[in-house]
């Protein structure tokens, strides 16, 4: 069996009583692509938060391979290998496209660390190449403020391989991209597996054919199923959950 | 390096060149004035740095320069011949003791209660090390903890112009060390080893014009590390630069404490040059219109914010000197203010920039018939 890259235990928030996620126990394998499917408010990105530190858990536990990163500052779990996309697109609107690239390059957390002029030869060749997969290299100068919505979501993502953190989370990085886009958005993704374990949470069911191996569904703040994309779509407690909801399509 | 940062430097470099050579067609009178002006310019760039690149308002920027004012203030009030109390060895300031107890030794260890906080300030490089110290300590101290408590954007602005009136305040209620409302006037000259910086000869508008320079390019060089690039990503997106894995508030705090120190340096030269420290210079007032400055001139240009104090301060002197002008300008700076703010965003720094912009995409085509004459009017109607 391949090496567990990240192991969730038994995690839980409470939000005043409400228990946004509840329980959650997963093991994501290393170099997995693990698709977290669930309606609105399943608490797919609450679960995100919680791995990533920006809310903290109340109970459980989170382990990137063998250290326990429960509860950490969040610059610190990105600097344990943990990093993020979110699901309104955050970038530096007003640096350059080349310059953002350049920010996330910067491998030393400190302001003392990088009082320093340039980044190196092999930083800057490293983000030509990401400005090649993502396909911003005409773009490069602009000010990232100017991008479409679909370049933006591309930008983030270059920011994430930029950065090479070891588990990457994607949260609906597809969200209002047009077909073409997706279809894209689904190739960066895929070039991105084996080289990184990525958690993707994704409503596009088109899109996750594309990309999934393996499933897991939330519900209600609990995995309410595991499995491949066939698995789960014949899953009749799946088919129940989504019944009234967005429908699983 | 690219042609825009080429040009960048250049008008650096011409900025410099300027101001080295004012000296030859300017009076005492005026240079001592331009002096003043370009501590202003100092204050600027302190400005520019933590609201256009770390994105702090700080509405207290008074309160480090005040700090670094005081400090070199208290120094130079013990070097003060005429003030001081005559003929004992130990000299004490004169407001002391025209406000001293009855009975109390002349001795500035103990003429009041709190005097003997005057003593290190005998060393005149005791208050210049302190004229940068305090700032930075004060700064690192809040930016600590209002930084790691991820307070942002107004409320941070609502904190540092709390601050600056309660130590105001403070200043005035403290008229035993302080001299109170009246603040330290009647000092002596700043002196380094024998040559004396009397505000009205040129080597004093050269230790001015020099610091600037000095304080400018190094500021510019500051932004252009890896940390300035971070801060301004700190800037635009905490949390996105946070799930990178920076260090945020180490950066805010940072480059907080850099501006602190810039502008406790400007108090420092402001007191070389004018010769006394006030408690006005934490008025509300003072620290508002340093905003303005930076506005005008352009928040988001170290050289533009400091041309912008420069600038408007040449231009209220030369009018506030026509008779009956003087309260029509205060409307009028306001006004310019609220037309930067609405129609020009990026302050004059941000026309010159356009400008600069459109004559390197002109130049392939130079030829004066390049453009037709339609496209040239648009592009000044735009
Ligand atoms: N900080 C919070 N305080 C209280 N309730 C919260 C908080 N954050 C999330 N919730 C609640 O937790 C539930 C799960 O939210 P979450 O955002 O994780 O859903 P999701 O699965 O990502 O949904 P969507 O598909 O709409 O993005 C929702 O009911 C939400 O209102
Ligand atoms: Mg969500």
């Amino acid at each position: 069996m391949a090496q567990s890259a990240l192991t969730i235990d038994g995690l839980s928030v409470d939000f005043e009583g409400f228990k946004a996620v509840n329980g959650v126990t997963m093991t994501v394998d290393d170099g997995e692509l693990r698709v977290l499917l669930g309606a609105n408010g399943a608490g797919k990105t609450t679960l995100m938060d919680l791995i990533s530190g920006k809310t903290k858990s109340t109970d459980g536990r989170v382990y990137l391979h063998d250290t326990d990163i429960t509860n950490w500052e969040e610059h610190k779990i990105a600097r344990a290998g943990i990093g993020r996309k979110f699901q309104i697109p955050s970038v530096f609107k007003e640096l350059t496209v080349r310059r953002n690239l350049e920010v996330a390059s910067c491998k030393k957390p400190g302001v003392f660390a990088n009082l320093r002029f340039g980044f190196g030869t092999d930083a800057e060749r490293n983000v030509d190449e990401v400005l090649e997969l993502i396909g911003l290299t005409e773009e490069q100068d602009r000010i990232a403020a100017y991008l479409s919505h679909g370049q933006t979501q591309w930008l983030e993502l270059g920011l994430l391989i930029t950065q090479n953190p070891k588990i990457i989370l994607l949260d609906e990085p597809t969200a209002g991209m047009t077909q073409a886009e997706t279809h894209k958005t689904s190739e960066i993704v895929n070039n991105l597996k084996g080289r990184h374990t990525i958690i993707v949470v994704e409503h596009d069911m088109a899109f996750v054919r594309e990309i999934a191996e393996r499933i897991t569904v939330l519900h209600l703040g609990q995995v309410l199923a595991e499995g491949n994309v066939e698995q789960i779509e014949n899953n009749p407690k799946v088919r129940e959950a989504y019944l009234g909801s967005k429908g699983i399509s | 390096m690219p042609m825009k940062r080429k040009i960048d430097w250049a008008i650096y470099a011409a900025f410099v060149v300027l101001v080295m050579l004012l000296p030859l067609v300017m009076d005492a009178f005026w240079l001592n004035r331009v002096a003043k002006y370009l501590v202003y310019g100092m204050l600027g760039v302190a400005v520019a740095l933590s609201w256009g690149y770390a994105g702090i308002l700080n509405l207290g920027q008074g309160l480090f320069f005040g700090a670094g004012a005081y400090m070199l203030a208290m120094s130079l009030k013990l070097a003060s011949t005429t003030s001081l109390q005559q003929g004992s060895d130990k000299p004490v300031p004169d407001f002391m003791l025209w406000n001293a107890e009855p009975g109390a030794p002349t001795e500035l260890c103990c003429i009041n209660k709190a005097s003997f906080l005057w003593l290190p300030f005998q060393s005149q490089w005791f208050g210049v090390a302190m004229g940068l110290i305090l700032p930075v300590l004060l700064a690192t101290i809040l930016g600590t903890i209002v930084f790691r408590k991820r307070i942002s954007g107004v409320f941070v602005s609502i904190i540092t112009l709390a601050l600056v009136l309660l130590v105001r305040l403070v200043v005035i209620d403290s008229q035993p060390v302080t001299n109170g409302f009246n603040g330290l006037t009647d000092l002596g000259w700043f002196n380094v080893a024998g040559l004396e910086f009397d505000p009205y000869i040129v080597p004093t508008y050269y230790l001015v014009a020099v610091s600037l320079s000095l304080v400018l390019v190094g500021t510019r060089l500051l932004i252009d590390t890896r940390s300035g690039l971070i801060l301004q990503a700190v800037r635009d997106d905490q949390n996105r630069a946070r799930y990178l894995g920076f260090d945020v508030p180490a950066y805010q705090t940072f480059f907080f404490a850099v501006s602190a120190a810039i502008a406790g340096f400007a108090g420092m030269l402001y007191v070389i040059v004018s010769e006394f420290a006030s408690p006005t210079f934490m008025d509300l007032t003072f620290s508002i219109t340093m905003v303005v400055w930076a506005a005008v001139g352009g928040r988001a240009s170290i050289l533009g914010a400091c041309i912008g104090a420069i600038l408007i301060n040449t231009i209220s002197a030369t009018v506030s000197e026509t008779e009956g002008f003087a309260e029509a300008w205060k409307a009028i700076i306001g006004l310019i203010f609220v037309l930067v703010v609405l129609y020009l965003p990026r302050g004059l720094a941000g026309l010159a920039h356009d400008f600069i912009d459109r004559l390197l995409a002109r130049k392939p085509t130079a030829s004066p018939q390049a453009l037709p004459v339609s496209e040239t009017s648009s592009q000044l109607a735009e």
